[in-house]
């Protein structure tokens, strides 16, 4: 057997659901006093799942929300052990996972950079030599002396984005890591991530870009409630995953946008654009029949929208729509 | 599990860089900085001695100056126990973000909250106990003793803290908990008064709270006379040794739910 890159087999995770946890050691007690045992609930995430990725494949993960395509991803960097299956990995490792958290505020930009470089197994010292380099892509040079606690987040995760990718791994796992930082940032980042496209590395993908997967990935794997429902050709992948989507891709014309909008409680809709990632993750906000563009991602999480709410829609149907203003 | 070579290299790796986090926090990469921690039980000490000092000198020898070293030396334990093991409380849950990224073994937190707080311990209070002991002792058994006896409080320090870390993962209450604990072995420690003016009946459960033990090994060896009671020092490894071993085990026997509930 060849060796692979990546080799899952019969991948079963079970966890503890968040709403059940106890979190209290005096209700705990007290229930114990008063004679009731409440059972923790674990919910099965990942159910048998099998898969190997050679070496220099480029795969994504597909899929709803809550279907397990993070948990894996989490199972391969190393970060979640599978109940039962075994993972093995062959070659250096970069997780571009929930970029941009997990710095210390206080720490200085240069002594985060090497705390997080050690961590992600890199020696102190080659950390050290490539601080100027890290900093230098993530345009934050100026700042390597300030506590990171003064970083946008969307800066933070530039520099996430610039310590992961730096030490050229052999294989990339990526989290949606695409929509990180302002266009332009995510041009730069584009076209580093381009340089590890073209060589040998092994790349996992999740991602709602299905445009994006198509034109990039060899091959995709539609995840559906923790277990695989289709391995193979991403075009192929996308195309069967799509059916079982409603209402996504089912516009057609920007009108219908403007009128959906319009029915709506609120008065207007969130969509999001299927466009390539080099021009960046799009997403509108419809309202008085115009678009206005929603430069922050957490935006529409502030603003009280769920990933669920977002309205996956073809580039060419939102550009029918007048441009409006850009929100931030 | 055994560990291999470059596999236990890396786990020390950590825990130093982690420390070193922590401590570059804390002092904001000033070494004066880490004098200030001196500053608590110098002052602690001094009010102390300014309340109970002439009232409970009579119990050293009439001297306040053997009251003084007394309260300091008391101080020195329990503060470390305390600082070190609050620190751990926390580490596992506020590392949290990092944990879910990337694989790093969890205990490498716990573990260098202890290693900060022994930095910090052996840059400030430990030579102050090292120069008392051989000023006051005149022996330098006992002197040479003074870091077995601190080894002691670190293990039960770093059992504790590995317990308490695991533990916090579960119930998110427990620091307001660990307070009322820490201020009753505080107040059952031989601390800022001499073990006489406790009852007999009292004193006997002074024996269950390990840091009054730690306390009494330390004095023995800081301003002890005569023969070295040994088993002051014996009673505190052992009693250190059994704790890291229960919250090696506990902090290991749990830490598969750890990713759940963080």
């Amino acid at each position: 057997m060849t060796s692979a890159a990546i080799d899952l087999r019969d991948i079963t995770l079970i966890r503890r659901t968040q709403e059940e946890l106890h979190y209290d050691l005096k209700r705990t007690l007290l229930d114990l006093v008063g004679g009731r045992v409440r059972k923790v609930r674990r919910q099965q995430v990942l159910d048998a799942v099998s898969l190997r990725v050679g070496h220099g494949e480029k795969i994504a993960l597909i899929g709803p929300n809550g279907s397990g395509k993070s948990t894996l991803l989490k199972v391969i960097a190393g970060v979640l052990k599978p109940t039962r299956g075994s993972v093995s990995v062959d070659g250096t490792l970069a997780p571009l996972i929930e970029l941009g958290v997990g710095f210390d505020p206080d720490l200085s930009l240069v002594d985060n950079v090497v705390y997080y470089g050690v961590l992600l197994g890199h020696e102190e010292a080659e950390v050290r030599e490539r601080i100027d380099a890290i900093l230098e892509f993530a345009e934050l040079g100026p700042l390597r002396d300030q506590p990171t606690k003064t970083l946008s987040s969307g800066m933070a995760a530039r520099l996430g984005f610039a310590i992961a990718t730096e030490f050229r791994p052999d294989i990339l796992l990526l989290d949606e890591a695409l929509a990180v930082g302002d266009e332009r940032f995510l041009r730069k980042s584009a076209t580093r991530l381009d340089t590890f496209w073209d060589a040998s590395s092994t790349i996992v993908l999740v991602s709602h870009n299905l445009q994006y997967i198509e034109r990039t990935c060899d091959r995709a794997i539609w995840l559906d409630h923790g277990t695989i429902r289709f391995d193979g050709h991403a075009g192929e992948a996308v195309r069967q995953y799509l059916q079982t989507v409603p209402g996504d891709n089912a516009f057609r014309r920007g009108d219908e946008l403007i009128e959906l909008a319009r029915q709506n409680v609120r008065g207007e809709i969130v969509v999001r654009g299927t466009s390539p990632t080099d021009e960046g993750l799009k997403v509108f906000l419809i309202r008085d029949g115009v678009r206005h563009w929603v430069t922050h991602p957490r935006w529409y999480a502030q603003s009280g929208y769920a990933w669920g709410d977002i309205i996956h829609v073809d580039d060419a149907v939102i550009r029918e729509v007048p441009e409006g203003d850009w929100l931030s | 599990m055994p560990l291999g070579q470059t596999q236990r290299r890396r786990v020390f790796e950590l825990i130093r860089i982690s420390a070193l986090r922590s401590l570059k926090v804390r002092y904001r990469g000033s070494a004066l900085g880490v004098l200030w921690s001196l500053t608590n039980p110098l002052m602690l000490t001094a009010v102390y001695t300014a309340i109970f000092g002439t009232t409970f000198s009579q119990y050293y020898g009439g001297s306040i100056a053997r009251y003084v070293v007394s309260a300091f030396v008391g101080l020195a334990v329990v503060t470390f126990f305390l600082n070190a093991t609050n620190e751990a409380l926390t580490s596992v849950v506020s590392n949290g973000p990092l944990l879910n990224k990337m694989a790093i073994p969890p205990a490498i937190f716990p573990l260098s909250a202890i290693a900060a707080n022994l930095f910090q311990q052996a840059v400030t209070a430990l030579p102050i106990v090292l120069v008392m002991s051989i000023v006051l002792a005149h022996d330098p058994v006992r002197a040479l003793l003074v870091p077995v006896v601190l080894f002691a409080i670190l293990l039960l320090s770093t059992g504790v803290g590995l317990a308490l870390s695991a533990l916090f993962v579960f119930f998110r209450d427990l620091p307001y908990l660990w307070q009322i604990v820490g201020f009753i072995l505080w107040m059952t420690s031989p601390l800022f008064y001499p073990i006489e003016v406790a009852s007999g009946g009292v004193r006997r459960w002074f024996a269950f709270n390990p840091i009054a033990q730690d306390m009494s090994a330390l004095r023995e060896v800081v301003y002890g006379q005569g023969p070295i009671h040994f088993h002051f020092i014996w009673l505190g490894l052992v009693v250190g040794l059994v704790a890291l071993v229960l919250g090696g085990l506990f902090f290991r026997a749990t830490q598969s739910e750890f990713m759940d509930l963080l």
